[in-house]
């Protein structure tokens, strides 16, 4: 039905053009927002982290027997917790951005760990709890556990722990 | 009544070309603001960061970087010089004035990296020694 009135049919014009310049504006701050945060891969390096951990501590079906300083005694090798970075080909730089934790325990009663690696720093820990408002600021954990047959039979249930920070270059700050 | 029909359809095809035109601003506005510059840097330096942590030792791997190609190529950057690796992170640069790095967990870095039929960056892992066996 069309209106007759001209000065009727300018006035629907200012309303219809303020209604597309809201619409572009919504638009444009919906974009800017979505594009604004950058991407989080933190979970997925913190994954990662986990697996190549895990792959030196246990590849193949085979546990690496440098984790042992007497295999046939299962003494565990402090040196080689000690120097596990270099041993597996990792670096975390002058300030760590990375923590892992590797954690052996009997089979099948876990009980006490037998036997700890860690590498960065440990105090976000308490980070991996929190679900709070800005939880996602503080740093990525991911958990993994699995078990390891040693040549001698014995098995061990290996639990890691991998977290990632960098939250400047994966959250908005 | 008679109505001037020339008049309300020149003034309908006025409008919907208008309208027309305000979408097409729109999805241009889009489309540009997903394939900036500086998206596709953060992308791409994570990207390879994640390849070079994940990729098992003395592997090739071919990234398409056609699109960044023509990003760069457009802000005077030559495909050559995108992707660098300094010390233990992977810099993209796309643009003169902007770069986007990241970092990775794994000592050696890469064995080599070179580009490929003008559109293909190629990563080549160090060979590494996964686990010692007794």
């Amino acid at each position: 039905m069309l209106n007759s009135k001209k000065g009727g049919d300018k006035i629907i014009s200012v309303y219809w053009f303020f209604i597309l310049v809201l619409v572009a504006g919504g638009v444009f701050l919906m974009v800017s927002n979505f594009y604004g945060h950058p991407y989080d891969v933190r979970e997925v390096e913190a994954d990662i982290l986990a697996n190549q951990v895990s792959d030196c501590v246990y590849y193949g079906g085979k546990l690496n027997q440098n984790v042992f300083l007497v295999p046939e005694q299962k003494i565990f090798s402090e040196l080689f917790a000690n120097n596990f970075l270099e041993e597996c080909g990792f670096t975390f730089g002058s300030v760590p951005e990375y923590y892992f934790e590797i954690n052996f325990y009997e089979y099948p009663v876990p009980g006490n760990s037998l036997y700890e690696i860690s590498k960065g720093d440990p105090n976000w820990k308490t980070d991996c709890e929190l679900k709070d408002e800005g939880y996602e600021k503080l740093v990525t954990c991911v958990e993994k556990d699995f078990f390891a047959k040693n040549v001698d039979g014995t098995i061990y249930f290996i639990k890691v722990l991998s977290m990632v920070r960098k939250t400047e270059q994966n959250v908005k700050q | 009544m008679r109505r001037k029909r020339g008049n309300i359809l020149i003034e309908n095809v006025i409008f919907i070309i208008l309208n027309l035109a305000f979408l097409t601003i729109l999805v241009l506005f889009l489309i540009k603001q997903g394939a900036g510059a500086a998206l596709l840097e953060q992308s791409y330096a994570k990207q390879i960061a994640l390849i070079i942590d994940s990729a098992p030792p003395n592997s090739v791997i071919e990234l398409n970087m056609e699109k960044g190609k023509k990003v760069a190529e457009k802000n005077g950057v030559s495909f050559e010089n995108i992707v660098r690796i300094d010390g233990n992170k992977v810099v993209v640069k796309l643009s003169p004035d902007s770069q986007s790095s990241y970092s990775f967990f794994r000592s050696g870095g890469l064995e080599n990296i070179y580009t490929s039929e003008l559109k293909y960056y190629v990563f080549v892992t160090p060979k590494r020694e996964v686990i010692a066996n007794a």
